[in-house]
């Protein structure tokens, strides 16, 4: 009988000792550490880089790129911006930065006269740097300190030169453009247009569009209707690529025809993966990011005064779908 | 020494110390999580002060530039004034993860009261449209600051989301330890009460068993209890008193033992007076007519008769005064002698009498008529049923510093059962002598006499005779070390 008592209570409190245990490591387990709180004012240099595209492969490569050389010059940066080309949210995100005293912009271009107001008077007004990214602003509109990204004419003419190799000589061009031309898609298609204008036997039909995908469906359709012998399809808008060629399939096989896009365009990549595309032109996002702080980071700190306001430019290259190869 | 009450103490404290250590550990650890709760809830409402403050500002600027006059102009003064007060409670709120967003909110509210100031400016100058621009611009900051504490907040709650929920799964878990901790306590503490009580309890009852036995008469046992408290004490004091009980009664058992002895002689002594009281019912009387009987004879002619009346006077005489001390061995023979005379002459030839006797033994002092009740019992068992009478014979010799007494009859004999009854005392055959003295009370008087027991011994064999010892020591002090040594 006492043997049988002292033995439960014994059994009772081991078994309790080890619940308590448990419960207490729970209990007391030292609470994930608050972040640290910075009492006082630091000057560290905030950046911000401004995109209509957020979420978008090409611009999240822009981010990382820049992300990286923040960390590495051991300044602050954010990315900001709109999804979907909401130019509203765009440019009420650019008013807050400006608003927020950040010490430097990194800036999608965008081709309109609410911007260029923005960075020509108000960031001048707050003496804010602005540098422009992938897509650019003519400095004598926008005031910009620079533009890092690729040379837009350039790469229109590498599109020409790589359609030329494959279509050859002759042949009708369809180039899909937006209704209300960017600087960066003017300087495409003149890039394009300088080329193709010494072969006379291929027409180029050019034609604007709203940016919405009804919209580059029905023109599409148009066209096609228009030109029935095109062979040739250019999205000078990466973005109108999907559409276009979702139209293109619709009515008939997508194989003959050569068609070309950039690579900024939310399914360009995955498109020429698909077989769709025969050819994007690849830019260098990640390298655009990087060297957008760098630029921007010298000027601040009194590097490189003034910047070279033609721009400094990234590499482009000629992406051929798999399937085309021979 | 330990006592009951300190041992109650020290659990009792012991307990309440553990108690105690729980609690405030509970209670330091709960505080500590309510100042990490409030200083969360500071940080949103601090935020959202900014809200209130700037929105107030863009209502109070509203009111000034509509109404330029001075009690506008206070009030737009002092909310801007609020909101730069604000603005320092903001800079508290920066950390490493929202340093980026509340630095440019900061200076938002530094762009919203630049602005707000530019646009009393322009007022003040009657500028109306510069000043109307401006205000358009607070409000729209104005609402970018709503918009970002809004941001904030949300990005505060993902910051502090794992935190947050870490705090309701402790106080969870905090709940649950609480009801352990009370579970392991109860237990602890049933065991220790139960040990506790145990070792109080046990001494008591070793000691009520101890009693016990002592109430049964068991006296042998040691009262042993394993304790070092009071109980201990009392079972201490408890075996004290049980050895000196013990020893109390081992005395007055040896008094009752020497008082059964005086008792038994005593005994034998009155039955002994009391036999010569009742034969001394006219002893001179007797004495004297025995006397004047055997004159009477003696002179009708009767020689032998009167020789006979003469042995019976002396033996009457003998009798009487001889039974309480002692006599000289001569005196007992010389009694024998007379005796077998009497007998002699009422058993003619039928009773055949030896005796060899060594006369350098006669000088021994003896109790008086040892050997005559022993004669008489030979000749009522061995000579009075025979028809043809039969041997009586005594033998007196010394062997070394022993006396040797034997007194042989040629009798039916006795059983070896009746041998042992009669020399142990059970079976008493003094019917019918003519002292009044029997076998047993020869026996005893030798005993006491000699201080020495077994000095009678009894050999016999049915149908041819039986023969009893007396080995008596040749003197008392001396031989009483023999006895032990011949056994």
């Amino acid at each position: 009988m006492r043997k049988t008592i002292v033995l439960l209570l014994g059994a009772l409190i081991i078994i309790f000792s080890y619940l308590t245990i448990v419960s207490a490591t729970k209990a007391f387990r030292s609470s994930s550490e608050l972040p640290a709180s910075l009492s006082e004012m630091e000057d560290s240099i905030r950046l911000v880089l401004i995109t209509q595209e957020l979420d978008t492969p090409f611009w999240n490569k822009v981010g990382q790129g820049a992300k990286q050389q923040a960390k590495l010059e051991n300044v602050e940066l954010e990315v900001w911006g709109s999804y979907g080309n909401n130019e509203d949210d765009f440019l009420k995100k650019m008013e807050i930065a400006i608003h927020s005293k950040v010490d430097g912009i990194i800036v999608q271009g965008l081709d309109t006269d609410e911007f260029k107001e923005l960075t020509k008077i108000k960031a001048a007004f707050y003496g804010i740097p602005v540098i422009t990214v992938a897509n650019d602003v003519p400095v004598e509109e926008s005031l910009r300190k620079t533009y890092v990204g690729s040379d837009q004419f350039g790469a229109g003419k590498m599109v020409a030169y790589e359609l030329i190799k494959e279509m050859g000589t002759s042949g009708e061009v369809i180039v899909l453009r937006d209704e209300v031309q960017a600087y960066y898609q003017k300087e495409r298609l003149a890039g394009i247009q300088d080329v193709l204008e010494n072969y006379p036997e291929i027409d180029i039909i050019i034609r604007g569009t709203e940016d919405t995908n009804e919209q580059v469906i029905s023109t599409t359709q148009q066209l096609m209707n228009d030109a029935p012998r095109a062979t040739a399809f250019i999205a000078i808008n990466a973005n109108y690529a999907g559409p276009m060629i979702q139209e293109i399939g619709r009515r008939t096989q997508v194989e003959p025809y050569h068609i070309y896009t950039f690579d900024d365009g939310v399914e360009s990549t995955t498109l020429l993966e698909q077989g769709k595309l025969d050819g994007i032109l690849e830019q260098k996002p990640e390298q655009m990011g990087q060297e957008s702080v760098k630029w921007l980071m010298e000027w601040i700190s009194g590097e490189t005064v003034p910047l070279n306001s033609g721009g400094y430019l990234t590499e482009t290259k000629m992406l051929v779908s798999d399937g085309d190869k021979p | 020494m330990t006592t009951i009450q300190r041992k109650i103490w020290l659990l009792v404290s012991v307990m309440l110390l553990i108690m105690g250590i729980i609690w405030m550990t509970l209670t330091y650890y709960n505080q500590q999580t309510q100042e990490q709760t409030n200083s969360i809830l500071q940080r949103y409402l601090r935020l959202n002060e900014v809200t209130i403050a700037s929105q107030k500002m863009i209502t109070d600027l509203n009111n000034y530039l509509l109404d330029p006059t001075e009690i506008h102009k206070v009030q737009i003064e002092k909310s801007i004034k609020t909101i730069e007060e604000v603005q320092q409670d903001v800079v508290k709120l920066r950390n490493e993860e929202n340093a980026f967003s509340v630095t440019n909110y900061i200076h938002l509210i530094d762009s919203l009261v630049e602005t707000a100031n530019r646009s009393i400016l322009f007022s003040e100058e009657q500028e109306l449209e510069g000043s109307t621009n401006e205000f358009n611009e607070a409000n729209r900051i104005s609402m970018y600051i709503s918009e970002m504490t809004l941001t904030i907040l949300e990005r505060e709650l993902k910051t502090y989301n794992l935190f947050y929920r870490e705090i309701i799964d402790q106080s969870e878990e905090l709940k649950k330890l609480g009801i352990w901790i009370l579970l392991l306590v109860t237990a602890v503490l049933l065991l220790a009460t139960y040990w506790f009580s145990l070792s109080i309890t046990k001494p008591v009852h070793q000691l009520t068993k101890a009693a016990n036995e002592l109430a049964h008469g068991r006296f042998n046992q040691k009262i042993k209890v394993e304790s070092n408290d009071e109980i201990a004490f009392l079972a201490q004091t408890f075996d004290t008193m049980r050895i000196n009980i013990n020893d109390l009664i081992l005395e007055i058992q040896q008094k009752a033992q020497l008082e059964h002895e005086l008792q038994q002689s005593k005994l034998l002594l009155k039955e002994s007076q009391l036999k010569s009281l009742q034969s001394q019912i006219n002893p001179h009387f007797l004495f004297n007519t025995l006397n004047t009987l055997s004159k009477k004879a003696y002179l009708d002619g009767a020689e032998e008769t009167s020789d006979l009346l003469v042995s019976v006077a002396g033996l009457l005489r003998y009798n009487l005064k001889r039974i309480d001390r002692p006599v000289t061995l001569y005196e007992e023979v010389l009694v024998l002698y007379q005796y077998m005379e009497i007998q002699r002459a009422r058993f003619a030839d039928r009773l055949h009498f030896e005796a060899n006797i060594d006369e350098s033994c006669l000088h021994v002092n003896i109790p008086g008529l040892t050997l005559q009740p022993i004669i008489e019992n030979a000749v009522i068992h061995a000579i009075e049923p025979e028809e043809d009478g039969g041997t009586i014979s005594v033998r007196i010799s010394r062997d070394g510093f022993w006396i040797i007494m034997e007194i042989e009859d040629s009798g039916k004999g006795i059983s070896q059962d009746n041998i042992e009854l009669l020399l142990s005392g059970h079976l008493d055959t003094n019917v019918g002598h003519s002292t009044g003295i029997g076998f047993q009370n020869v026996v005893k008087r030798l005993q006491l006499f000699y201080g020495v027991e077994n000095l009678v011994s009894i050999e016999s064999e049915e149908g041819i005779g039986t023969k009893v010892i007396i080995q008596i020591p040749e003197t008392r002090e001396e031989v009483n070390d023999e006895t032990t040594n011949s056994g």
